[in-house]
């Protein structure tokens, strides 16, 4: 087969309920608890539930460190900050001003509110339901694409900058197209990621289709009833492996496949089996060039609702099942929750730091196993085996995208990297 | 089924009669109504046939939808749990349902001590 | 900029179907109608709705190029099937079907099989998502109470709702995109659309722009300043873009797939790119055409070509004051002191959002005649462009499609008619 352009990742940054932080996540994430809890981001007095994955205040010295930011949304603070550290953890972070690299580099982001709480706060003062003038600076952040764009400014990004907003699969899919432009040649450096913010319209939404669980989730779990919503954003630096090298890079972990489809079955509800997931998942390990047996975890879905978490055990089954043993499979949302657009951005920075730190993190939730779902859940974290990590995603309006990571080149002890 | 007429409200409680028909019958407008199915008379939906797969053919989501629909109407709260396939499987079965929560909640003429807890 | 030219699976990615929904109606002739006629397809629309911001807080527009209320999508979609969906869903789904047809493919249930076709996918481009079906559910909230949120609103209000409608009723089971690029947005998604052909990763693609204009959105846009009743693109009185909605979507597929079929390309998607402009404020343009002018000779260059192999462009300017002062600074810097070839701006007549000025691009690949410049009648010698009025452009075998937004997103394709010798 001919050599592909490979795509490696050389930083991560990360906003979860967990904190301000990729260390706050990862340590978050591996301890087991979860940061589902009362929430403030707006009054849900009148809302069938009342718990929620936000993030907490800003340490006080970001706000200085990042201008405009009174003028920012939550998710445009969300994915600045988040960009801004894995920026600094790739070496690319200029001292001050735009940094030169960034001129060629592409963006490719995912959100599915944008700065929706904030256009709620104008219709609600609009409608006379709160205090205060209708003022534009609270819809000129509006715009699903507008975490990209602050971004794009905040550091002079002057590639393409795209925002993917396909509900739950959008962070996923934006880091599928980061790795075509990687692959193309369209660029040689890229941002992907996503940010999104609770608000009213997706949280009495979800709470619309009776969805939400009134406890923190409990992805794959007998007792789950539902999601939880959640808050933050991701930002992955990728770069080819050439540019890497040639700048005495670290290399987290390798980007190696990615694939995706759609149900085109229900608008809410996936597939039961999980068809196409199922499908999206084995595209993506062609695409990496990876037999299933190589797949050493899965960062599932896991929302916690009844019909996902089996759905999707079932579709895992059908791809990597072999009548081995079921692949080792965690979920993060009952720690942080269910981030909507940006859940496959912090899904996938979990899933390489897993690799690169060599742990998967366990699930959160306590209670039996649903034997229904099929999975062999990871329940305290777990040494990772050798071979590659998958990150899945199910979307409502039934996308469904997958993403295969590798281990760093010098990490692998498994058979030699496709490509 | 034949259908009656309603002849006004009576004991909404009451297992038979002109305003279970009447009851039905609303069922049936507000089905119509709040899902959006243009062109189907309330009248002609059967009481006994089904709304959900065969039948009207409805989804999860229209359940959800009819749900709202019944909540601002009868001024209860359906929850999470009532939601069934038994419950809603017709629009006999959902006049059984609702006609039970309102005598339960004191609702009109119907027998009440005090009035279950209406679900949060 | 990458290629989606012979170097891609199967051979060039070729358009062989197109569906439109907008102001003008259903499909292609009565746009290219309007587009000979030259005036803005504008209709008036009540603002005077609940909840809109009182006109007199912005310039007072009253009007947008708006699908006409009464306007029945059949046969590409029945009442029935439209029972949940949202405008922009009604909208998308009629398309979808119109360019499946046109290119010769089944339509969905009842022409076409059932489980989804793998090799099918959905790239749409959408700014503002399902804005009537948003602003109901807070309605609700606010007027009765949270709780009363409804489910088909919620289901049919998130972004990418347009897209996973068609999914389901074009039968479409391959790769599934929606894209919020602001005024960016169609080329964009036409540009993804070919390079997941180009990828492999589908063989056919949907690709293209859906919208929906609202009374509040129509507020807010003219509190903005952004709105004209009058679009004059690139005039020096110039004040604003007609706001539009509705649907374009072109049918992209493999060369060879086409070919199999019987089926006769359009144009050819031969290359694709795109950029930002940090200088650009939030919500208006900046002043980095240049450096996107460079950006695109770099992707020209790649693929063998030069700013002279471009004998047309099809321009995203809409009248917006500084977006169309933008594209003229991209134009110049890229064409050099020899000028631009033949400049089209279409939006003047239909208008900005809906992506309904690719259709025109395809128009003039065929040698259509593109319409007078209604509206432009003084030149703004900032700008220095004077758009072509009138006439079809002679001897056109490429067009440069471009695509600006406020907020700084840039994008463009390059179209070829069909017949032209791959370089």
């Amino acid at each position: 087969m001919r050599a592909r352009t490979r795509a490696v990742v050389t930083g991560v940054g990360v906003v979860s309920a967990w904190g301000w932080g990729r260390e706050p996540f990862w340590d978050g994430i591996s301890g087991g608890g979860t940061a589902i809890g009362p929430f403030s981001r707006f009054d849900h007095a009148g809302y069938r539930t009342h718990v929620a994955g936000e993030v907490p205040p800003p340490p006080s010295s970001l706000p200085e460190a990042i201008p405009g930011w009174p003028r920012l949304s939550w998710a445009d603070r969300f994915a600045v900050a988040a960009a801004r550290e894995a920026l600094a953890e790739a070496g690319l972070l200029a001292a001050a001003g735009p940094s030169p690299d960034l001129a060629a580099a592409g963006l490719f982001f995912a959100s599915s509110t944008g700065g929706m709480l904030e256009g709620e706060e104008f219709y609600l003062r609009l409608r006379g339901a709160a205090a205060g003038r209708a003022a534009l600076r609270w819809i000129a952040t509006q715009p699903v694409s507008s975490p990209a764009e602050a971004v794009a400014r905040a550091f002079g990004v002057a590639g393409p900058v795209e925002t993917v907003s396909s509900a739950c699969a959008s962070g996923t899919i934006a880091l599928g197209r980061a790795l075509d432009a990687l692959r193309s040649g369209e660029a040689e450096l890229a941002l992907a990621g996503g940010a999104d913010s609770l608000c009213r319209t997706t949280y009495g939404g979800f709470n619309s289709l009776r969805s939400v669980d009134e406890e923190p989730c409990r992805p794959f779990l007998r007792e789950r009833g539902g999601l939880s919503i959640g808050e933050g954003g991701a930002v992955l630096v990728l770069e080819t492996a050439e540019r890497a090298a040639a700048r005495g890079a670290r290399v987290l972990a390798e980007l190696t496949g990615a694939g995706s489809t759609s149900d085109a079955g229900h608008m809410t509800a996936p597939h039961p089996e999980g068809a196409g997931a199922a499908r999206a998942l084995a595209a993506a390990l062609a695409d990496a060039r990876v037999e299933p047996a190589e797949v050493a975890f899965v960062n599932a879905h896991g929302t916690g609702t009844p019909l996902n978490d089996v759905a999707e055990g079932r579709a895992l089954a059908a791809v990597l099942g072999n009548g081995a043993a079921p692949v080792a499979v965690t979920s993060i949302k009952g720690a942080v929750g269910h981030l909507l657009g940006s859940a496959g951005a912090v899904e996938a920075a979990a899933t390489v730091l897993s690799l690169a730190r060599g742990t998967v993190p366990p699930t959160a939730g306590r209670g039996e196993l649903d034997p229904e779902t099929g999975v062999d859940l990871v329940r305290t974290a777990r040494v990772a085996a050798p071979g590659v990590a998958v990150s899945l995603n199910l979307a409502f309006g039934g996308c469904n995208a997958a993403l295969v990571f590798a281990p760093a080149a010098a990490d692998r002890a498994a058979a030699p990297a496709a490509g | 089924m034949e259908m009656t007429e309603s002849r006004g409200s009576t004991n909404g409680g009451a297992g038979h009669g002109t305003a279970d028909a009447g009851l039905a019958l609303r069922l049936k407008q507000i089905i119509v109504e709040s899902l959006n199915l243009e062109g189907t008379e309330p009248e002609a939906i059967g009481d006994d046939e089904p709304l959900f797969g065969d039948g009207l053919g409805l989804d999860s989501v229209d359940a959800l939808e009819l749900v709202v629909a019944l909540e601002k109407e009868y001024g209860f709260k359906i929850r999470s749990d009532e939601i069934d396939p038994q419950a809603f499987a017709s629009v006999a079965s959902l006049a059984r349902f609702v006609a039970g929560r309102r005598a339960a909640a004191g609702g009109p003429a119907g027998a009440a001590a005090g009035g279950a807890a209406v679900a949060g | 900029m990458s290629g989606t030219g012979g170097s891609a699976a199967g051979g060039r990615v070729v358009v062989t179907g197109l569906g439109l929904v907008g102001a003008w109606g259903l499909g292609l002739e009565p746009l290219a109608a309007a587009l000979l006629a030259g005036e803005p397809l504008a209709g008036p629309v009540d603002r005077g709705a609940a909840a809109s911001v009182p006109p007199r807080a912005g310039r007072g527009v009253e009007v947008a190029a708006r699908v006409p209320p009464d306007l029945s999508l059949e046969p590409w979609l029945s009442r029935r099937e439209a029972r949940r969906m949202s405008p922009p869903s009604r909208f998308a789904v009629a398309a979808g079907r119109m360019a499946l047809g046109a290119a010769g493919l089944p339509v969905g249930p009842g022409a076409g099989a059932d489980p989804p076709d793998p090799d099918l996918g959905v790239v749409f481009a959408t700014a503002y998502g399902a804005s009537s079906f948003t602003q109901g559910m807070l309605d609700q909230a606010i007027d009765e109470e949270p709780e009363a949120m409804s489910p088909y609103l919620f289901m049919e209000s998130v972004a990418n709702a347009p897209a996973g409608q068609a999914a389901i009723h074009c039968r479409a089971g391959g790769p599934n995109e929606t894209l919020c690029q602001r005024e960016a947005g169609p080329p964009a998604a036409v540009g993804r659309g070919a390079a997941l052909v180009a990828a492999g990763r589908a063989r056919r693609v949907l690709a293209g722009a859906v919208e929906e204009i609202t009374p509040l959105l129509l507020s807010v846009l003219d509190r903005f300043g952004a709105l004209s009743a009058r679009p004059r693109p690139f005039d020096r009185r110039r004040d604003g873009f007609l706001a539009a909605e509705g649907s374009t979507l072109l049918l992209l597929e493999r060369d060879d797939d086409a070919r199999a079929r019987g089926a006769e390309p359009l144009a050819a998607v031969r290359a694709r790119g795109g950029a930002f402009d940090p200088t650009a404020p939030r919500n208006d343009w900046g002043r980095g055409g240049a450096a996107v002018a460079a950006a695109i000779a770099r992707g020209l260059a790649r693929e063998g070509l030069g700013p002279g192999d471009v004998d047309a462009v099809v321009s995203g300017a809409s009248g917006a004051r500084r977006g169309d002062r933008f594209e003229a600074e991209l134009l110049r810097e890229l064409f050099g002191p020899a000028g631009p070839p033949p400049v089209l701006a279409p939006k003047r007549v239909t208008g900005e959002y809906g992506g309904a000025y690719l259709a025109a691009a395809l128009l003039a690949l065929a040698g259509r005649p593109a319409g007078p410049a209604a509206g432009f009648s003084e030149p703004d010698p900032e700008l220095g462009v004077v758009p072509h009025g009138g006439g079809a452009v002679q001897g056109v075998s490429r067009v440069l499609v471009t695509g600006s937004a406020a907020g700084g997103s840039a994008a463009w394709v390059i179209l070829e008619s069909p017949g032209t010798v791959q370089r």
